[in-house]
């Protein structure tokens, strides 16, 4: 007898009515809860006055002058390089550091394994405002305030909880038989963990990279607080600057918009499988 | 440790000269792997007790001082700046508003999540296209979207606004993010505006883990749509609820970039919550130390919702 059957046939079935209703109204709602992103799209292409005189006016053009005059006259394209130096520094620290410190502690395991576990997993309950004002004085008593490094450096600190939580429960399923074997035939142990086992986790680490990608690229309270105007900032905290001030230009607004957008969007197409198979893994009981 | 124990327990009592040797060495290797497994942790974990442990530390004493933020100096005023904050209508003001936002956006994005995620269930053809559209919308982030919404919301020229006017409802204009009466309203829609994203997936996920053989047999049985859902499919997605009202709850608690976005808390303090309310009279205010107490106080709170709201939905969850 099966126990584990999978949950539908494979057979070719008819497409039933019921389904064809389904996908109708899935396709409304994702068309409305785009609205705001599909509005500042189509606003991209039309000037202030066009905006403000019909709010609900087409473009009569694809102009891409918006985007032009983005670049050329704020401090956008920066700010888009300063985001990617802080997405892809962090995850750079996490993935030299993470992984291994799981390792260490599934390894160490007992008491003592569960004690550093808990300590990590902890970080998950502590928002950010907690540790924010004394963060941010030590940032500046070591002369790190309103640099890169110091967004990095407080990034980790959330991050690493979530982490640990999610190889912790993945390492207890790779079995110690291989990388023992490996340390009887001589490798050291930190090269038995980078050539061994690390390669094992590759499921977990996709999944981990892209999650902490995309909210690396979408922050904006912790640069917020640790940039200030001596850096372009993020994109996030460029536009909330650019909103501040420049109160009248709209269309660069939703064309920043659009920009910051962008990216994540690349990112999931290119990484879509490892993306859903990682939301799945830990959140399936049992 | 269980293998020393048991090591112990092998040896015999008086062990014979000659036996010593082999298990020191074992041993020997056994601390050798355990030294060498903590100096794997180190690194990660004393850069986290910097970013995390010892910053979360400080704000307990800071909250106990006077200190602006800026002076070189500062005194001890025991649990003043508390009586304060819990004296202070303002503070609970925002409580009051982080519950509405992050209570509200909870219980409303999982609804939403579990009626698309079961939507997309239903579907033998193109699940996976369909899958992917209804996650791109959750690509947009909160303050992007926040920030749109700002414009399209704007009282003169807002797109909102002139679409009433034009047709003919300009009765039913309002200054959405001005008037006190409504503000929490219009940010708790924009908070859940949303298909859902990661909730929706791993709703999904659940889903597709519910043994079909459970709910042929309640049909079988006479039981109708709505029953199978009841007593089959909701009891099956407690691990689910749990994990997904968690995580939406401690984000709720720290609601912060559409206010900073939409109001700036206002007007006046009205929309403020906990987590603005902390940044505000942190930085803006120059009370470092009356703002570090409001963290720990959210702290205790994020801590006690998440305990308690867990063990309530745990109790409630079927032992597979």
């Amino acid at each position: 007898m099966t126990v584990v059957k999978p949950k539908r046939a494979k057979e070719r079935r008819r497409l039933k009515p019921g389904e064809v209703v389904v996908m109708a109204v899935l396709s409304v709602l994702v068309l409305a809860v785009s609205f705001p992103v599909l509005y500042a799209l189509l606003n991209s292409f039309r000037g202030y006055a066009d905006i403000t005189k019909d709010p609900m006016g087409l473009p009569t053009s694809l102009d891409f002058g918006n985007y032009v005059t983005l670049f050329k006259t704020t401090e956008y394209g920066e700010a888009l390089l300063n985001t990617a130096i802080i997405t892809a520094g962090t995850l750079a620290i996490l993935l030299a550091l993470v992984p291994m410190a799981a390792y260490g502690i599934e390894r160490v395991g007992g008491r003592t394994g569960r004690w550093i576990y808990l300590l990590f997993i902890a970080g998950l309950m502590i928002p950010f405002q907690v540790r924010m004002i004394p963060l941010v004085t030590s940032m500046n008593e070591i002369g790190l305030y309103s640099t890169l490094t110091s967004v990095m450096l407080v990034h980790f600190g959330g991050s690493a909880a979530f982490g640990v939580l999610l190889y912790c429960s993945f390492i207890k399923g790779v079995p110690r038989e291989i990388e023992e074997a490996a340390n009887m035939d001589g490798a050291g142990r930190l090269r038995t963990f980078w050539s061994i086992v690390f390669p094992m986790l590759l499921p977990v680490t996709s999944a981990f990279v892209i999650i902490q990608a995309l909210g690396l690229w979408n922050d904006f309270f912790i640069p917020l607080v640790f940039l200030d105007a001596s850096s372009a900032g993020t994109i996030n905290v460029a536009l909330s600057r650019m909103s501040g001030l420049m109160a009248s230009q709209w269309e660069l607004i939703y064309t920043g918009a659009i920009v910051a957008t962008v990216p994540s969007v690349l990112l999931f197409a290119a990484f879509q499988r490892y993306f859903i198979k990682g939301m799945s893994i830990g959140a399936v009981k049992g | 440790m269980t293998d020393q124990q048991v090591l112990v327990k092998a040896l015999p009592a008086e062990p014979p000269p000659a036996a010593r040797p082999a298990p020191g060495r074992r041993r020997a290797r056994f601390d050798r792997q355990r030294t060498a497994m903590l100096l794997f942790i180190a690194p990660a974990a004393i850069l986290y007790a910097l970013m995390m442990i010892v910053p979360s530390l400080q704000s307990i004493q800071f909250s106990l001082t006077d200190w602006d933020g800026i002076s070189d100096t500062f005194q001890y005023v025991g649990l003043r700046n508390y009586e304060d904050i819990l004296t202070s209508g303002r503070f609970w003001n925002a409580v009051r508003n982080t519950l509405i936002l992050g209570l509200g956006s909870a219980v409303v994005v999982n609804a939403i999540a579990l009626g698309v995620a079961m939507m997309l269930d239903k579907l033998d053809h193109a699940q996976g296209f369909f899958r992917t559209i209804v996650y791109l919308p959750a690509l947009v982030s909160g303050f992007i979207a926040a920030t749109i919404w700002k414009y399209v919301l704007n009282y003169n020229f807002g797109a909102v606004n002139s679409t009433l006017k034009a047709l003919g409802l300009d009765a039913q204009t309002r200054d959405w993010l001005g008037d006190h009466d409504i503000v929490l309203w219009v940010l708790l829609f924009i908070i859940c505006f949303t298909l859902g994203g990661n909730t929706t997936l791993i709703y999904l996920a659940n889903l597709q883990s519910v043994p079909q053989e459970l709910v042929e047999a309640a049909r079988i049985d006479g039981a109708s749509r709505a029953q199978v859902f009841r007593y089959v499919t909701w009891p099956m997605l407690a691990g689910a609820v749990t994990v997904n009202m968690t995580l939406m709850m401690i984000a709720g608690w720290t609601i912060f970039d559409q206010i900073m976005v939409l109001t700036m808390g206002g007007p006046g303090f009205i929309s403020e919550t906990m987590a603005f309310f902390i940044y505000k009279v942190g930085f803006g205010e120059y009370r470092a130390g009356y703002g570090s107490a409001a963290a720990v106080v959210l702290f205790i709170v994020v801590m006690a919702t998440t305990m308690i709201a867990n063990r309530y939905m745990r109790s409630r969850e079927i032992q597979a």
